[in-house]
């Protein structure tokens, strides 16, 4: 049996200040998209620092190498919690997400372009199963409880040739079950 | 005084149990070997093939060699359990209170049967005929103070028979064994502590048990004191264990009921992890867990299986799988009746703790949150690096350094995380290293959430057009005005707002070694009207795009 509150994940800040109920629903696929440099990354690594903050585990998997970890670790991600799974190779890619699901509470996967519909599908029945959160970074091809897109974002801190980056307006539209339409949420500062 | 204990025991069970399932392996030698660190590994050998010297912890490649004609198999514990489900059966018939600690050793306390049967070697007599009953022949038994003892005991007893160390002579039955006796019950820890102390000078466990406990303790810590109170004597056994509270006792009713092992086993396997968790946020560990079924027709099957050390969820899930191979398993006996405990399929089935001490040296505090968390993550971990190599799952270590991509070590899950270089570039004394001041020059934060390894080509152009470069001493030809680079929405766009250069001049000692970069941050406008914040790196005069602020 599990208490009602166990089937949620709160997510602290001003991102979880966005979602239904301040939380994302265990067993579910969370999509975030957005172009690069608007915000995706940022908005996913905060769902990773959710889960380590809780003490559960979160891990990524990269299609390359790219992911920050300084910038994780600035998101709140407790690093020694957090493992990265990098340069997966596409046919493996499927098999990996799904070893990862049982036994790790946040998964951030990079979806490739080649994600078929039904090995996204199987996903979602794992992570339903597992009772873990899929976050899906890029295009998710089948269905997510929810649907976060980065996008719009505002620098501050930067002038013509002064100052340096320190933090932004972050602008991250929410779609889904029980969601508000959109928001604003501060998710950096220098 | 420890309690009375009797040990039997079936030297190379694995070779019995083997031999039982493919009867043409009697006549021939024969070795079990199992997968350990240095590959395939002798564990057990049958008496021919330990006459022609192969022994416990040869590789398999030596063991061939001194013995042509070795028919080599890899062990298989769950057969082994399930062969020795009759051995235990056959020890039931005198006493419910037995103990199974692995398949082919089993204990139990002597004091109600040996007043019955007329003595221990009375007992131990009546227990070695009940087991020749059933086909065991190389059988043997020891009784002695203690669980620890009667082990030693029974390995001391010649084939089929007993050996009974009169109580309160246990220490000094005891003193004479090597430490390396110390390994059986609990490998790993033990036999790195009894390699170090054969290299201390104490080779038997008698130098061992002289030594004053205090000093046992700060030295070797509590495995350590645990294997000193081993080879005193004083078994754990009597170290008071407390009861463990009703309300741990995990059940699962199984609808429609559980007829073949594989789906016994699959409800099993939670109800361990779940147990295992309860135990771990009460800071408990269970050393003893008894393992109840129901069947359709009202039959109730009980087994109490014991561990060394403390059981892990993995551990129990493989014992509980033991357990059901033997109940749910038909054994078809030698004159061909059907020998099956259950009758018809498991309705429910039980864990309860029968023996719980405070979790001493397994919590995973280190790591922080919740120990079965811990666990099953490094379990999901290392699968993921038997599928793509070690190096491929990696954690972020930081480190000192300048630039983004300097200042985290990516380090192979499972290895130590230890930074390469200092967090500061002076230490300063007492100051938290998540809040070290960052070296001199180094970028400050935020940290972009994408760096590039290798990083893409850029162009950093000013008004005019023209590639903006960085002089020797840090000035810039123009002020930058336009990002190129393919991997930016819409390839790039006009610069709306940038910082910099910050100048690194990066192993100037060494003249092959040496780079002298330049890093602008700057502001991009996207077509679409995104502003990008990028991260971009000049080295001669070639520009290239180091990370960017997702």
């Amino acid at each position: 049996m599990v208490l009602a509150g166990e089937r949620v994940l709160a997510v602290p800040g001003p991102l979880g200040a966005l979602l239904p109920g301040g939380a994302v629903q265990r067993g579910t696929v969370v999509a975030v998209d957005g172009d690069p440099g608007a915000g995706a990354t940022s908005v996913a690594l905060q769902l990773a620092a959710a889960a380590t903050a809780a003490g559960e585990w979160a891990a990524a998997i990269e299609l390359d190498a790219s992911l920050g970890g300084l910038a994780a670790g600035e998101a709140g991600v407790e690093l020694d919690r957090f493992a990265v799974v990098r340069r997966v190779p596409p046919a493996r890619w499927a098999a990996v997400v799904a070893a990862l699901l049982d036994g790790v509470s946040v998964v951030l996967a990079e979806v490739p372009a080649y994600a078929r519909v039904g090995d996204a599908r199987r996903l979602l029945a794992r992570a339903r199963e597992r009772g873990a959160v899929l976050v899906a970074m890029g295009p998710w091809p089948a269905e997510a409880a929810l649907r976060l897109r980065a996008g719009g974002s505002v620098w501050r801190g930067l002038d013509a040739g002064a100052g340096a980056l320190a933090e932004r307006d972050q602008r991250v539209h929410v779609d889904g079950r029980g969601a508000a339409a959109r928001g604003i949420a501060l998710v950096e500062a220098g | 005084m420890a309690e009375r204990i009797a040990c039997l025991w079936c030297p190379a069970w694995p070779v019995i149990a083997l031999r039982a399932r493919d009867p043409t392996l009697c006549d021939v030698p024969v070795a079990v070997v199992e997968r350990g660190e240095r590959g395939l590994v002798v564990i057990a050998a049958s008496t021919e093939a330990v006459a022609e010297g192969v022994t416990p912890g040869l590789r398999r490649r030596e063991a061939e060699a001194r013995c042509p004609g070795l028919a080599v198999a890899e062990a298989d514990p769950q057969v082994e359990a399930r062969a020795f489900e009759r051995a235990a059966r056959a020890v039931e018939t005198f006493t419910p209170r037995f103990v199974l600690e692995e398949p082919g050793r089993l204990t139990f306390p002597t004091r109600g049967p040996s007043r019955y049967f007329g003595g221990d070697t009375a007992m131990a007599v009546r227990c070695l005929d009940a087991v020749r009953d059933i086909g065991i022949t190389d059988a043997r038994v020891g009784v002695a103070d203690g669980g620890f003892a009667a082990m030693l005991a029974a390995r001391a007893a010649e084939p089929g028979a007993a050996y009974v160390v009169p109580p309160g002579e246990s220490s000094g039955f005891l003193a004479p064994w090597p430490v390396a006796v110390l390994e059986d019950p609990e490998p790993g820890e033990a036999a790195e502590l009894a390699d170090l102390l054969v290299r201390l000078g104490l080779r038997t466990l008698g130098a061992f048990a002289a030594l004053p406990d205090g000093a046992v303790l700060g030295r070797f810590g509590s495995a350590g004191a645990r294997a000193h109170r081993l080879a005193r004597g004083d078994d754990e056994a009597t170290a008071s264990p407390a009861l463990p509270p009703p309300e741990l006792i995990e059940t699962a009713e199984l609808d429609p009921p559980a007829v073949h092992v594989e789906t016994a086993a699959f409800a099993a396997k939670a109800l361990a992890e779940q147990l295992m968790a309860r135990l771990g946020t009460l800071g408990l560990a269970c050393t003893r867990v008894m393992i109840e079924a129901e069947t359709e027709r009202g039959e109730r099957l009980t087994r109490c299986w014991r561990h060394e050390g403390a059981l892990t969820p993995a551990a129990l899930a493989a014992r509980v799988r033991w357990q059901l191979e033997g109940w749910l398993t038909a054994e078809v006996g030698d004159d061909g009746s059907v020998d099956d405990l259950a009758t018809s399929g498991l309705v429910l089935l039980r864990l309860v703790p029968d023996e719980v001490l405070p979790a001493t040296g397994r919590q995973l505090g280190f790591w922080g949150g919740d120990p079965a968390a811990a666990d099953r993550a490094g379990r999901v971990l290392a699968r993921v690096q038997g599928m793509l190599g070690h190096p491929a799952v990696v954690t972020a270590v930081p480190q000192g350094g300048r630039t983004p991509g300097e200042r985290v070590r990516w380090v192979p899950w499972g290895d130590p995380r230890e930074p390469a270089r200092l967090l500061d570039a002076v230490p300063a004394p007492g100051a938290n290293v998540r809040e070290a001041p960052p070296w001199p020059g180094a970028i400050p934060a935020p940290a972009p959430a994408r760096v590039f390894e290798p990083p893409p080509p850029a162009d950093l152009l000013d008004a005019a057009g023209e590639v903006v470069t960085v002089s020797g001493r840090g000035d810039p030809s123009a002020p930058p005005a336009r990002l190129r680079c393919a991997a930016l929405p819409g390839r790039g766009g006009e610069i709306a707002a940038w910082a910099g250069p910050w100048a690194h001049d990066a192993r100037w000692w060494d003249r092959r070694a040496r780079t002298r970069r330049a890093y602008w941050q700057v502001l991009v406008a996207a077509p679409d009207g995104e502003r990008v914040a990028c991260l971009v790196a000049v080295t001669a005069g070639h520009a290239a795009l180091e990370a960017v602020y997702d």
